[in-house]
């Protein structure tokens, strides 16, 4: 049986902030303000074996990014107790370091001015391991991560695909046994994107690394992640990702633009449904479970007279607000 | 061992990076020889009028005294205060803080290697360049003028380091330091004798450019004074007391700012 790599418990997070009152006197507003509280994290418990692969998901304003910056030990938890590694990251933050890799998709660590393989042997340095180690690790990670092509051009010069691929391939110079990620990809492109999940699914396979991340990229989490953590507030969920896959995957909608407008909105089969109605769109939700695809844009279309249409899944905050929906009416 | 390595990488990859743009330091270089050379222009004339002493020093006292201060400015350290204050306002002080490194000794040698290349070319022709004009003064020629130097020249940058350190760190409490800095810095460049050389200061001003942290932190200025040879041990002893105390306050500083850490999508 695996080890736990990581384990929260009764993790809480506050944040104070001054907030200025209308009501009061610049003075006693300097002097005296008003100080406001908001609960970032709260009371959450989940565990995470060795050489898994989760992602930790939620709404805007959930809490993930704070719940990963309180697992490397940059942020202080307020209350509950963190271990990754058998380290607790409030007190060896350093020691730490040295076994867990991070990246923060819209931060950047590369020196920009300078080819990556300066980035990359920095770290090496940083992390302390020894120059001839070094220099094996860049080998390995130029082969690993296809850098050949770009590795001696100044990192300001890459694509953002390439930088991002860069930005992981040095948080793994230190052969880290976690990763955590936070947003890794984020701004890329659908090409890119699957470059790096497949990356990504590579360390994980050969390195046996645990990859820990967060996204709001629902193609992140079905593709890369074996087990999805949801936090919403103070409800934790924790579901294999093929469940949450079920939950985006039976509903298609459709925006169907008006080729002049739409003056009536007739009722619809069973099977789909409005989402919304206007006289230059409307959005369709259809359940592929009752219709498939194929009907539903025929029925549709024998319905109305359209410009254009567009088919897409569900985004993640839908997603989440569908299972929550599910589990509290019991379908 | 490690801090060592590191640090010296620190140096190397930043002096490489000033490297990718000569036009850059061209351009430092003939500021800091303009501005040094205006101000030199002007006492070589205030001089001329005086028949050449003003309150018992020379010209070419003057000139190196000014000359220490502006070679010592551009190593720019004190830029680390705004380095560190922009550090928290972007949240990138997450990324370092994820490493398995001293944050602030990792901003110190940062901001040392980014001043490095500079500091060493603008000295060097700077230096050469005033020696050839007006040659040196008396004390400069003394054997112990040279290790005295180095060491103040040491003490002051860890001074000036854990000063703008302080300034910085400020931020984690309000969000913009620069009126603390402005502050901090026009006092340092006044009794650090930037313009007015220290030993034409007044007495009170005298005694606070002596015994202030920010006199201290450019006490540089104070190795060509003739009563160097006397007094460099009082002075660098001056320099070691603040050193202790701004290293004890920093240290609290960053200990609750530590808690204090919250940024950007977290």
């Amino acid at each position: 049986m695996k080890a736990n790599s990581i384990i929260v418990s009764g993790l809480t997070k506050k944040f104070t902030y001054k907030a200025k009152n209308a009501s009061h006197g610049w003075i006693k507003n300097l002097f005296v303000p008003e100080t406001k509280e908001i609960i970032a994290v709260d009371n959450i418990s989940f565990s995470i074996k060795s050489g898994e692969r989760v992602a930790f998901i939620g709404p805007n304003g959930a809490g993930k990014s704070t719940t990963i910056k309180m697992l490397t030990g940059i942020l202080f938890p307020t209350a509950g107790t963190i271990s990754v590694l058998g380290l607790d990251p409030t007190k060896d933050r350093k020691q730490l370091a040295y076994k867990i890799g991070t990246v923060f998709g819209q931060r950047s660590q590369l020196f920009p001015n300078l080819p990556l393989t300066d980035s990359l042997e920095f770290f090496g340095v940083m992390y302390d391991i020894p120059d001839e180690e070094i220099k094996v690790r860049i080998a390995e990670l130029v082969k690993l991560f296809d850098l050949g092509d770009f590795i001696r051009q100044p990192v300001r010069k890459l694509s953002l695909g390439q930088r991002m691929r860069a930005e992981v391939a040095a948080s793994l110079i230190h052969k880290p046994q976690i990763i955590l990620l936070d947003e890794p990809t984020i701004g890329l492109d659908v090409v890119a994107k699957k470059a790096l999940r497949d990356l990504l699914l590579k360390i994980n396979k050969e390195e046996k690394t645990t990859i820990f991340l967060t996204s709001h990229d629902v193609g992140d989490i079905e593709s890369l992640c074996d087990r999805t953590i949801i936090n919403h507030g103070l409800v934790i969920k924790d579901i294999p990702t093929t469940e949450l896959a079920k939950t985006f995957a039976y509903e298609k909608y459709i925006d169907l633009i008006a080729k002049n407008k739409f003056t009536e909105f007739p009722a619809l089969p069973e099977g789909l449904r409005y989402l919304a109605k206007d006289k230059a769109k409307i959005t369709v939700v259809a359940n592929v479970n009752q219709m498939n695809l194929q009907d539903s844009l025929r029925q549709l279309l024998g319905l109305f007279e359209v410009e254009d249409l567009d088919v897409y899944n569900a985004d993640l905050e839908t997603v989440i607000r569908h299972i929550y929906e599910r589990d509290s009416t019991g379908y | 061992m490690k801090e060592t390595r590191l640090a010296i990488k620190i140096l190397k990859t930043l002096t490489k990076d000033r490297l990718q743009y000569p036009g850059r330091l061209m351009v430092d270089t003939l500021t800091v020889i303009s501005r040094c050379g205006i101000l030199l222009l002007l006492y070589w004339y205030v001089y001329n009028l005086k028949g050449g002493l003003i309150n018992g020093t020379s010209f070419v006292f003057v000139a190196w005294s000014i000359f220490f201060y502006f070679s010592f400015s551009t190593l720019r350290l004190r830029d680390i205060a705004r380095q560190i204050m922009v550090d928290i306002q972007s949240g990138n002080v997450e990324v370092l803080f994820s490493k398995p490194v001293s944050y602030l000794s990792y901003r110190a040698w940062w901001q040392i290697g980014l001043g490095l290349y500079s500091f060493l070319v603008i000295t060097a022709v700077a230096g050469l360049g005033l020696y050839l004009l007006i040659g040196l003064p008396f004390t400069m020629t003394l054997s112990l003028f040279l290790p005295t130097l180095i060491l103040t020249f040491l003490f002051a940058g860890a001074l000036s380091l854990l000063i703008y350190i302080a300034v910085g760190l400020l931020a984690f409490w309000i969000e913009d330091v620069n009126p603390v800095f402005w502050i901090v810095d026009k006092a340092i460049m006044i009794l650090g004798g930037s313009y007015l050389p220290v030993a034409l200061f007044p007495p009170l001003m005298y005694k606070m450019a002596l015994y202030s942290p920010f006199g201290a932190s450019q006490f540089v200025t104070h190795t060509v004074n003739e009563s160097w040879a006397s007094n460099w041990y009082q002075l660098i002893g001056i320099q070691i007391f603040w050193i202790i105390i701004i290293s004890i306050v920093v240290y609290f500083m960053f200990e609750q700012a530590k808690k204090k850490v919250s940024v950007n999508g977290g």
